[in-house]
């Protein structure tokens, strides 16, 4: 597996606050990438230090096997970036805005920048400042998408748009699919929206990467289990101990119900009964993504560093 | 625009749910031999689905026979395929699945789902003859 970015115990601070806590993400290259989390987890701040547009107070980065803070133009020809608030010279036609761009890359594919301007049904005549918020991130990710980047970086590209727009995006950056091993990396505080896009995921939560791992692996290793029990443990005996792969346990009377997140299904019947010897029942089922960030949310954060 | 339409539901394959909606549609007639099937680009784009899982999507069906590839052309529905009993079997094991959960729900005995469906069976059927 080649990585395309890598950091190593990268850290951000403002002020006394680290926004950014010891930060070991992994994203290989080819794989669509996504990095989520409630708003104010440090995502933004992330992709901020990866795009070098601000220095990391402690820790490496590595874009394209470059640290980040030595990106030059040669690597930024074969990035894309763009964020939620994205700056944009809003006094130029979107027309001038792209003919401003084009010399930058050499990579810039006329050809396939005026189809994607057709298929956004871009406005080539008007002014920046006069686009609504989604056509606006369109020509972002037009400008973005002409040269055929081999890394594109979307910072909560989809916030603000309406369902319309958002799909037209979403083709839009999909239109790289050819390329060969191109990888996207997209940030987002909504899960549902990226969930059928993406193959890698890490989960930020206030600072801390708690997952970065393949979805599939993610999916396997997560279970719902619902137990019931013979006899429920007595109400003044001591809760028992519960496993250290448990998340979110809750027990009303003969009804255990907790996340697993090392599910196997051949030792899970033994896991189970080890604490309560008394399961009669054991049901195990899938989880959504969401109901996996869910539960990590809902646990304190494990002594260990992200599982992987 | 796809020859075949894909609501998706939450619990289920991404992978798993394009592959019976392309053998649900080539069942049937929707897609007939001969006609092109959507690329992985036009999978991606059009359900927004990820491209590797699109990828896996085309390669299985060509693997199983549905799919041929006609150089210079694309992929297309193989003339010579006859879906397998065993293929169309496998396209109801999701309704099966659902149907026998509900009847354990209801404690029903497997005696009483065969008898309620050979008796549905028999209606539907003589209703067509």
């Amino acid at each position: 597996m080649n990585t395309i970015i890598e950091t190593k115990g990268l850290n951000y601070r403002y002020g006394t606050q680290d926004a950014v806590r010891n930060l070991d993400l992994t994203v290989p290259q080819g794989s669509i990438f996504a990095l989520l989390g409630p708003n104010g987890a440090g995502k933004t701040t992330t992709l901020k230090t990866l795009m070098n547009i601000i220095e990391p107070s402690a820790g490496e980065a590595f874009v394209l096997g470059v640290p980040t803070k030595r990106l030059g133009a040669a690597e930024f020809q074969r990035i894309g970036y763009v964020s939620e608030n994205q700056e944009m010279p809003d006094w130029m036609t979107v027309g001038a805005f792209l003919a401003y761009c084009r010399p930058f890359y050499p990579g810039w594919d006329e050809d396939f920048c005026s189809r994607l301007a057709k298929q956004f049904q871009l406005p080539l005549d008007r002014k920046l400042k006069h686009l609504s918020r989604g056509m606006k991130m369109k020509a972002a990710l037009l400008s973005s998408l002409a040269y055929r980047p081999q890394l594109l970086v979307l910072d909560e590209p989809f916030s603000g748009l309406d369902p319309l727009a958002r799909d037209e995006f979403i083709s839009g950056m999909l239109a790289l699919v050819d390329e060969a091993d191109w990888t996207l990396l997209i940030s987002s505080h909504d899960i549902e929206e990226v969930e059928r896009l993406v193959d890698w995921v890490g989960f930020l939560e206030r600072g801390n990467l708690r997952v970065c791992e393949p979805v599939a692996k993610l999916q396997e290793r997560f279970r719902r289990i619902e137990v019931a029990l013979d006899t429920p443990p007595a109400p003044n005996a001591p809760p028992p101990l519960p496993h250290a792969d448990w998340l979110d346990i809750s027990l009303i009377a003969h009804s255990l119900s907790f996340v697993e997140s090392r599910f196997h299904p051949a030792g899970i019947e033994v896991k189970v009964r080890q604490v309560y010897p008394h399961a009669r029942e054991i049901q195990s089922s899938p989880m959504t993504l969401r109901e996996i960030f869910v539960a990590l949310a809902r646990s304190p954060l494990p002594t260990a560093p992200a599982l992987n | 625009m796809l020859p075949f339409q894909l609501h998706f539901k939450p619990g289920q394959t991404v992978y798993g749910q394009v592959v019976y909606a392309a053998k649900k549609a080539v069942v049937a007639g929707l897609l007939r031999p001969g006609d092109r099937f959507p690329s992985v680009r036009q999978l991606s784009q059009e359900l927004k689905i990820n491209p590797n899982t699109a990828h896996k999507v085309v390669a299985a069906l060509i693997e199983e026979g549905l799919l041929e590839v006609l150089p210079g052309i694309g992929t297309v529905i193989a003339k010579s395929h006859a879906p397998s009993r065993a293929e169309t079997r496998e396209l109801l094991s999701n309704e099966v699945e659902r149907l026998v959960v509900e009847a354990l729900n209801l404690s029903l005995e497997l005696e009483d789902v065969t008898s309620a469906i050979t008796q549905t069976w028999q209606r539907i059927t003589k209703k067509k003859s």
